[in-house]
């Protein structure tokens, strides 16, 4: 029993929430953490005494109209949230929890719960998500790219083998030769736009031999194709001097973008703008969609982690990423990245 | 354009609004293949249609009803077009802008190389069901 009361002890001294605990209106007890608080913020207790106070009086308060609101008056703890030290050039927010532990003995305690660990929380959190997302996105990817060749190309192969055979039949009149070898023409020739079509989705060769304008045309064109949808690119950049990573990063937002526009925005036309300036360079894409409400996509959805993968991919490289969007106003998808050599480049 | 070629465009344009004047659908087109080198299958002739984005699309071999019409030679249709998305195998571009619920499309064959030359194809917007009956209607227009 002595080593649980040891134990206890401990652990209120050395937890990371500051507690304070009172009896009717006088300090009794504070663990490590509050006497720090206390000491290096000059926090007064008697001023979270009243500032708990008060919350409990707004909330408990006959004029709120809720005096005898049964839920409420069975709360026993109420937290309100508070800035510390807010005059200083790094503030510290907490969150305040009243509680209280014995109502005949007028006794309650005051946690302070720091906000930076809990924001840290989230975060963390959110990253996990997004690692378990890109490793599914990964496997979705593999998955696809597998069906793609098993039932398309080599559906196809299979197909103008079969012909070949046929060919070999020695009944054949030569119309009837010409009509079949025109057929397997036509099935290597669709067989042929898969495969480089395929490669194209995976990862195209013109990103890498003529640059990220080149490549963002070609994007365009295919998918323009696909779609019916005029998608416009335009711009005046010289992308040699981005790092590979940048232009993969900027090519995979523009699919992403254009995607997502075609899936969701019932878009009648999409512009993707590449502009560089002497220190940055700024690639937008816009479309005159239906527009979404931005806030309410920007955490987890259940299902899919696009946006917040893309602005993900983008800080990851020192850029920054920007989707404005309203209802019935399309949206507009922007990724900025700061180039230290283009300008020089251009100087010289 | 060559004689023939003119004759042809006759031809399908007044398909087209044949079968849009006949029948019930909202949208008919014809896609066709170019004779150029790049042998692009695209839709030539529409009645119905809602926009002129129909005109950009350039049919794949295998994807949507439309491009298995030409992979298989065999007619094809669909009453839950609108689910499909693009990246999806049943995703049918023209279905998406012409904001299609069913269609049916059916081979066009050219006589000289007994190949599929284009696709006929018909459908609704308004949820209205389609069937092998749909494809057989279809057909009879076809039919030298």
């Amino acid at each position: 029993m002595l080593a649980t009361k040891d134990w206890l002890g401990q652990y209120f001294d050395h937890s990371t929430d500051a507690i304070f605990i009172f009896k009717d209106d006088a300090l009794l007890v504070q663990n490590q953490m509050a006497k720090e608080l206390e000491q290096e913020l000059k926090v007064d207790p008697m001023y979270l005494l009243q500032v708990a106070d008060t919350s409990v009086k707004q909330k408990y308060s006959q004029t709120n109209g809720c005096f005898n609101c049964i839920i409420q008056n069975k709360m026993t703890n109420l937290s309100v949230p508070l800035t510390l030290a807010d005059d200083s050039t790094h503030p510290l927010h907490y969150f305040m929890v009243y509680s209280i532990l014995d109502k005949t003995a007028h006794l309650f305690s005051i946690t302070l719960k720091s906000r930076g660990t809990i924001n840290r929380m989230d975060q963390l959190a959110q990253q996990r998500k997004l690692t378990r997302y890109v490793n599914r996105a990964h496997e979705l990817e593999r998955k696809r790219i597998s069906a793609d060749l098993h039932d398309s190309i080599a559906q196809g192969i299979y197909s103008a083998i079969i012909g070949i055979r046929r060919l070999r039949n020695a009944d054949l009149s030569t119309e009837q030769l010409t009509a079949l070898s025109n057929v397997i023409e036509n099935q290597l020739d669709d067989t042929l736009k898969e495969v480089k079509g395929m490669a194209l989705d995976i990862r195209p060769s013109v990103l890498d031999n003529f640059g990220l304008l080149p490549a963002l045309k070609v994007l365009a064109n295919r998918l323009e194709e696909n779609s019916g949808i005029t998608i416009e690119v335009a711009g005046k950049a010289d992308t040699s001097v981005l790092s590979e990573d940048v232009q993969s990063v900027l090519y995979r937002i523009a699919q992403e973008a254009i995607n997502n526009a075609l899936k969701h925005a019932n878009a009648s036309e999409i512009t993707v703008l590449l502009v560089n300036h002497q220190h940055f360079i700024i690639l937008e894409i816009i479309d005159d969609g239906d527009g979404f409400d931005v806030p309410s996509h920007q955490s987890f959805n259940g299902r899919s982690l696009g946006l917040l993968n893309m602005s993900e991919r983008v800080k990851a490289l020192n850029g920054t990423f920007n989707i404005k969007s309203k209802l019935h106003d399309g949206t507009t998808v922007t990724a900025k990245f700061p180039v230290a050599d283009l300008g020089r480049k251009q100087h010289v | 354009m060559t004689l023939s070629e003119s004759s042809s465009v006759n031809h399908y344009n007044e398909l087209v609004n044949q079968v849009y004047r006949n029948e019930l659908f909202e949208l008919v087109a014809v896609a066709l293949q170019s004779q150029t080198a790049a042998r692009q299958i695209k839709w030539r002739y529409a009645a119905g249609n809602q926009n002129e984005k129909f005109r950009k699309i350039v049919l794949r071999s295998g994807m949507g009803i439309a491009g298995l019409v030409i992979r298989t030679g065999k007619p094809f249709w669909c009453d839950r077009l609108n689910v499909y998305q693009l990246r999806d195998a049943m995703y049918t571009p023209i279905a998406k802008c012409e904001s299609l619920t069913g269609a049916a499309a059916v081979p066009i064959m050219s006589p000289a190389t007994r190949l599929v030359d284009g696709v006929l194809l018909a459908g609704f917007r308004n949820g209205q069901p389609v069937s092998n009956k749909t494809v057989q209607a279809l057909s009879q227009y076809l039919l030298p």
